[in-house]
């Protein structure tokens, strides 16, 4: 049996994002050829059947493809529910400043913000990561595996760069008084 | 610095007031009788600060000592001078409470900077979209709970909240909880509706223990619907009401 077969194998009865280093250890090769073979499966998958090969959440997980989605809801009858504007806000705000204190989250929304960071806790989507040594001890959140894997990240590095607000004042006051520049 | 006694007396002052013994205190600051010092230290002439009193404390000991024929009014006026002027350096030598620094505050309200984070909230809406095309394996991993499916079978919110406005009837009055006291968590609560939860259905009332409070009779009613929404629990409509079951 190919190392390509055997991987396919692992990832199918997997629940959840599998490492390289994981694959590598089960299968006694090198994490360069297990890369190899993720390669080669993800393009076999890609060209045949119902079946994506995706590198999530720091691992390599199967999952249906998007075309099907709709014959999967029918079946599963999912009652998703959409993030709100202020959860997303919240989960935003903590995706990019992590660990953070719920203070200050407040400090960058303006508004109270403790019943979104309880439903996000709730959902999973962040998680507690110890406590600020400041004054009261307040605790510290951050994103979670499960936010990775609901957004289909593999890392936080996927985040998209925020623009820096200084260089946007930089830039409105170089345009005022040079308009030409 | 010297504090002693000088000969002079002058029992009776031109008011009529009974002065104090003539306790004289030289030091760099003020050099004259203990009643001087009384007067200038409370018309802010002299800085008590600059005065040393544990000498002119000894000197009244002294005094007090060796003087045999020691008038009482005399001792009790230079008793109540040198209070004063203890009282009164004490709170001098107290910590100062420090005005506040006046902050210049700006006319601008602070502005929240939330509108930064707005082509991010975008991406991330998106990716969650595509996200939700895609089932894996696991709904642990894959779809969070709350897409999980459940089923009520044929119970409909009316008859829920029929089986809960009954156990509420019979729940008994808060007791009043000093605040902050700690909550329970709903994980909490579905543990204990959990174990009270059997494999025969039951009815609401049965399950939710006699002596219940109101708040805990919610309690226990949302825990229930929460293990009820994650299938850990089964609900039906029975004969007369509805029942629930610990899931097969």
């Amino acid at each position: 049996m190919s190392i390509v077969e055997r991987l396919e194998a692992l990832l199918f009865v997997s629940d959840g994002p599998v490492e390289v280093s994981v694959l590598a250890m089960t299968l006694g090769v090198t994490e360069g050829q297990v890369e190899q073979g993720l390669e080669v499966l993800e393009a076999r998958l890609d060209e045949r059947g119902a079946i994506d090969l995706v590198k999530i959440a720091g691992g390599y997980q199967l999952c249906t493809k998007q075309e099907h989605a709709e014959l999967v809801v029918n079946y599963l009858k999912p009652q998703r529910q959409k993030l709100s504007r202020s959860l997303m806000e919240v989960l935003a705000v903590v995706a990019y400043n992590q660990p953070i204190t719920i203070t200050e989250i407040e400090q960058v929304r303006g508004v109270q913000s403790e019943y979104s960071v309880r439903a996000l806790l709730e959902r999973r989507l962040v998680e507690e990561m110890g406590r600020k040594p400041a004054p009261g001890r307040p605790v510290l959140y951050g994103t979670s595996a499960q936010f990775l894997h609901q957004f289909k990240m593999n890392d936080l590095t996927q985040l998209p760069k925020l623009e820096d607000p200084q260089e946007d004042a930089f830039a409105i006051v170089r345009s005022t008084v040079s308009p030409d520049a | 610095m010297a504090a002693r006694l000088t000969p002079e007396r002058q029992p009776i002052s031109a008011l009529g007031v009974v002065a104090p013994p003539p306790i004289h205190v030289q030091t760099p600051s003020f050099d004259g009788s203990l009643g001087t010092l009384f007067q200038c230290v409370r018309d802010h002439k002299v800085d008590l600060m600059e005065v040393p009193l544990a000498p002119i404390c000894e000197a009244y000991f002294t005094y007090l000592l060796q003087s045999p024929d020691v008038s009482l009014d005399e001792a009790a006026a230079a008793l109540i001078a040198l209070a004063h002027l203890l009282e009164r350096k004490a709170w001098g030598l107290l910590p100062t409470v420090e005005a506040e620094p006046v902050v210049e505050e700006s006319l601008e309200l602070p502005s929240p900077s939330v509108q930064r984070y707005d082509p991010a909230i975008e991406a991330l809406e998106l990716w969650h979209q595509e996200r939700s095309r895609t089932f894996f394996r696991d709904f642990e991993s894959g779809p969070d709970p709350y897409e999980v499916p459940y089923t009520l079978s044929n119970v409909s919110a009316a008859d829920l909240a029929l089986a809960f406005e009954r156990v509420l009837k019979r729940a008994k009055p808060d007791v009043m909880q000093p605040l902050g006291a700690p909550r329970k968590s709903i994980a909490e609560q579905m543990s204990v509706v959990l174990k009270s939860l059997a494999k025969e259905w039951l009815s609401l009332d049965v399950i939710v223990p006699d002596d219940i409070t109101r708040s805990d009779a919610v309690y226990f009613f949302l825990a229930l619907l929460e293990l009820v929404r994650l299938g850990q629990a089964s609900v039906r409509l029975g004969e007369t009401e509805v029942e629930f079951a610990r899931a097969a």
